[in-house]
């Protein structure tokens, strides 16, 4: 694993026809992976689209070919936008494959390869990037942002986009150079549970640090009379600070595993504090 | 004034709904439009503090798997641009927004059902033929058709909908608004609810707790507590693994 980021010039390709600058306009045109997402095949048509850069180098202006090849990549598609480019490298290298032996190479294999490793990308995928990843950049943004902070948004687009970019552009390349392969590798190291593993502790201390820092609400009424009356609240405090918000936390999170919908508890949670405003049960914070 | 506003959050809307076109980064949360939209309101500040808090109500609001979620973008424009309008703060923005935002998702649904597949379906007919241009064409026309379809509406409901709003805003009895404020504390409860449903299991619940009360007893701020969560999570990967392949991680990491 020494030379990640060169091309293997060597040993999978003999007739190499794929270059750096191909890959990087691979990279290019999978930038709009979602742009074309659709109910039916999902992000085929992106796919297909990033793919043709590449396709053209490959098959040139053999029409019978390039046509095949276009509807071979127009099949269902779907993952974590972000890490698009490792299907579509491990694709290039397939294909290009394919083009130095059309008869003895097994077509159908980079239909199974993509296919394959759409899943495992995905549950990956999905969990940095929109368990770990957000979840810090939205903590950080947000932080700043409710204080009127303009380097809140800023840094929230940096924090999730640099590491976004960057692995979206490494991705290309290993991918090619590990071609068809890289299943099987990755899978035998234990590097992606390791990942995934030490991804999603991150992603839940901080979430659990925003709910406590984001969730707020505060009782009103007092127990006794006169001076010697006792907030009620205060001694919730003294419990353990917070504890009504985990309690909230709790339930909302027992509601939505019996399947209720978000959007539905959230309107029922407004009402209930228009009413408990009403009834004056509870206070605003500040 | 009116009528360059209402331009302005159509071209503001237009681009957060092309947030796939700019490689799904995110462009059109509540945290980047709510200053944008401050912006064209004239009040910057307000538009990052309201969109701060709205990215916090929306913050369950991504789509995995077959959840539809709100409309994020239509929700914080219209209800930054009201909120700052009525002079009024980020409670009323959640109370316009939410509404706003799921009507638009509806309408989305609708118009992101029917046309991409529209075209997607004549990109096939082009790769039948091997016209790559054609896939191309298709490709950016397939995206641009349902946004070009849907996003006049969200202007139109400001131009239209602005005094009526504004007058609406300025009759509502106290504890609506108080309620509402209650209500921006306790919302984003749903939304991490969602997010630790996610990615939540018995292995790595107690870390949970753990962020939690760590700002609680100590008020080290969520910065603060990602860096040691970043920490912690490395020491216990590296203890929990047998063979030494950590060097082999690292290797892979330090390269881009």
């Amino acid at each position: 694993m020494t030379s990640k980021t060169e091309l293997n010039k060597n040993s999978l390709h003999e007739r190499q026809v794929i270059n750096k600058k191909i890959l990087r306009k691979v990279f290019l045109h999978s930038i709009p992976m979602e742009h074309s997402w659709n109910y039916e095949r999902m992000m085929n048509l992106g796919y297909c689209y990033a793919m043709i850069p590449a396709l053209k180098a490959i098959y040139g202006d053999d029409k019978e070919q390039m046509k095949e090849a276009l509807q071979r990549h127009m099949e269902f598609y779907n993952t974590t936008p972000y890490v698009i480019t490792l299907p579509l490298g491990i694709s290039v290298a397939m294909e290009e494959k394919r083009a130095e032996d059309p008869e003895h190479f097994d077509t159908s294999s980079i239909s199974t390869v993509k296919t394959a490793i759409m899943g495992p990308l995905a549950g990956i995928g999905d969990s940095f990037f929109w368990g770990t990843l957000r979840i810090l950049a939205t903590g950080v943004g947000t932080s700043l942002a409710v204080k009127g902070n303009v380097l809140g948004p800023i840094l929230f687009w940096l924090i999730y986009n640099v590491p976004h970019f960057g692995l979206r552009y490494w991705l290309t390349f290993l991918g090619y150079n590990m071609g068809a392969n890289f299943l099987t590798k990755v899978q035998e190291s234990g590097i992606m549970d390791k990942l995934t593993y030490g991804a999603s502790i991150v992603g839940l201390t901080v979430a659990g640090a925003m709910t406590s820092e984001m969730v707020y609400m505060q009782v009103a009424g007092k127990i006794g009379t006169g001076d010697d009356a006792t907030k009620i609240q205060a001694i919730l405090d003294g419990i353990a600070p917070g504890i009504l918000p985990l309690i909230l936390f709790g339930i909302v999170y027992y509601l939505l595993k019996k399947k209720w919908k978000p959007l539905p508890l959230m309107f029922l949670l407004m009402l209930l504090c228009i009413a408990a405003a009403y009834f004056k049960v509870l206070v605003a914070v500040e | 004034m009116l009528v360059t506003q209402t331009i302005l959050i159509g071209i503001l809307y237009f681009i957060s709904q092309m947030d796939g076109f700019f490689g799904t980064s995110l462009i059109g949360r509540a945290i980047i439009m709510g200053p944008l939209t401050g912006l064209i309101m004239g009040d910057v500040a307000s538009g990052v503090m309201i969109g701060g808090t709205l990215e916090l109500a929306f913050i369950g609001a991504v789509s995995i798997g077959a959840y539809d979620p709100p409309d994020v973008a239509s929700g914080t424009i219209l209800g930054t641009a009201f909120a700052i309008k009525a002079g009024a703060g980020p409670e009323v923005a959640i109370a316009m927004g939410l509404p706003v935002s799921t009507i638009m998702q509806t309408v989305i649904a609708i118009a992101w059902g029917l046309l991409p597949t529209l075209f997607m379906h004549r990109a096939d007919a082009f790769a039948e033929k091997g016209d790559a241009k054609g896939v191309s064409r298709n490709m950016f026309v397939a995206g641009f058709a349902p946004i070009v379809a849907v996003f006049w509406i969200v202007p139109a409901a400001y131009y239209f909908g602005s005094d009526a709003v504004v007058n609406l805003l300025g009759n509502i009895p106290e504890f609506i608004t108080t309620g509402m404020d209650i209500a921006a504390g306790i919302i984003p409860a749903i939304g991490f609810a969602m997010l630790a449903e996610m990615i939540m299991n018995k292995k790595v619940a107690p870390f949970f707790f753990l962020g939690f009360f760590l700002i609680q007893y100590f008020g080290i701020g969520t910065t603060a507590v990602a860096i040691f969560a970043v920490i912690i999570a490395i020491v216990i990967v590296q203890l929990s693994s047998n063979q030494p392949q950590t060097k082999q991680e690292e290797d892979g990491f330090d390269d881009f």
